[in-house]
């Protein structure tokens, strides 16, 4: 999830512009990590190495860690262990995004370097394995969020990240959290409210265009207009995601929450007397909006 | 009796949960369902259709689905009700089994789950 996190960083540094993220986001979906990149981020070649080598390829048949190898940059059993290791998933974006020009080799590891820097996460959370780090990055996100039970919002909050990941697609980024009072302007939305100890209201807001995107991945289906199955995709996700975070609150604090039926609708302005915090997934195919006002 | 000409009654208040629903139990060889959108609906239609197994959501309006479960057991206690529901709890699944359900799946449906189901009540 730590890839989620870091498209919103290189947008807030201006590093990206919100359109090349979404082209690299898509392009990424059909891409292949390649041997230079993890032979940079494992610190065994750098930019200048990598760039002599691809230049030496166009000159002939061989592979690029053959020409590695010749040149005396990696070992074979070093291009070996490139080859299986596993990777992190930022470095798959990182390199679009260098394929693609928006930046070289060496600016988008010194982003990462100040990213892992300004976020304490250790060297070993950056890979697959390990996400130790995404509770404090959750908990920065959501820095501005009050809550009467903050522990339960941030479990809220990161097991729907998991979720979106899980049912829609790994392919977005969380744009700055807004704070609205009052009334939320929603477009298309579902909505439920979870009772008990945490009553809260959530509301997932999309386009039309978006929302037919949307239902598609969840549904695993091709829709192409907005109708009562694309409606019901919204309302499922949100019931599935829901229903999913109260059996957690319930194993692990014992604590039995509610669920009343999702509802959905349309260009209407949605009230609360509480906050309401929207948080922005960028996604490939459209913003999906997420807001949460705590009720009690 | 075959699952081929076993009525199946599926109960939820969404058009996408029923479909991917029927559409597993229709890979599996089922032909013959009956659909509510509620609770209420969905007893009603159990009695008048009289279905060889049952699919239930627990959150629905008008009338949730345990609820619905306690109403058709009343009616018929031998009646094959299946819970399908995201709220997987162990107080949703001990209320679920004291009204009267058989089985209870948790969402997202797992199709082999499905078939386990299927299997051994139908050839």
């Amino acid at each position: 999830m730590f890839v989620q996190f870091f498209g919103g960083f290189l947008l807030n540094k201006g590093a990206v512009t919100r359109k090349q993220l979404i082209d690299a986001m898509e392009k990424e979906a059909t891409s292949h990590i390649q041997l230079g990149t993890l032979a940079m981020h494992a610190g065994l070649m750098n930019a200048e190495q990598i760039e002599e080598v691809r230049i030496a390829q166009t000159h002939t048949d061989k592979r690029f860690g053959e020409i590695c190898i010749d040149k005396g940059y990696l070992t074979g059993d070093e291009v070996d262990e490139l080859l299986e290791s596993q990777y992190p998933k930022y470095l798959l974006l990182g390199q679009v995004l260098e394929e693609q020009g928006v930046f070289d080799q060496n600016t988008f590891h010194d982003l990462v370097l100040e990213y892992i820097t300004e976020n304490s996460i250790p060297e070993e959370d950056l890979s697959n394995k390990n996400e130790g780090s995404i509770p404090g990055l959750v908990k920065d996100y959501c820095s501005e969020f009050a809550s009467t039970n903050k522990e339960y919002q941030l479990e809220y909050i990161e097991l729907l990240l998991n979720d979106l990941i899980r049912f829609i697609g790994s392919d977005f980024t969380l744009l700055h959290p807004v704070v609205y009072t009052n009334e939320y302007p929603a477009q298309k939305y579902a909505s439920q409210t979870i009772t008990g100890s945490y009553p809260v209201s959530v509301v997932l807001d999309m386009t039309e265009d978006t929302a037919i995107k949307f239902a598609s991945r969840y549904a695993s289906e091709p829709f192409d207009t907005f109708d009562e199955y694309v409606q019901a995709s919204m309302e499922d996700f949100l019931n599935l995601h829901n229903g999913l975070f109260n059996v957690n609150i319930s194993n692990t604090y014992s604590d039995e929450l509610g669920l009343e039926p999702p509802v959905s609708g349309e260009k209407e302005a949605i009230e609360s007397h509480s906050p309401m915090y929207m948080f922005p997934a960028l996604f490939s195919f459209g913003i999906v909006n997420i807001v949460m006002s705590e009720l009690a | 009796m075959q699952l081929k000409d076993a009525k199946i009654l599926i109960g939820d208040d969404s058009i996408l949960a029923r479909k991917q629903l029927k559409d597993v139990l229709a890979s599996l060889g089922a032909a013959r369902f009956v659909e509510a959108v509620n609770g209420n609906e969905a007893v009603e239609k159990f009695i008048a259709e009289k279905p060889d197994l049952i699919f239930l959501d627990i959150i629905m309006p008008i009338k949730d689905g345990i609820s619905a479960v306690k109403e058709i057991t009343a009616e018929d206690p031998s009646a094959q009700i299946i819970i399908v529901s995201s709220v997987g709890t162990q107080h949703q699944l001990k209320a679920a089994i004291e009204a009267g359900a058989k089985d209870f799946v948790q969402k997202p449906i797992n199709a082999d789950q499905i078939a386990s189901i299927v299997s051994s009540r139908f050839e």
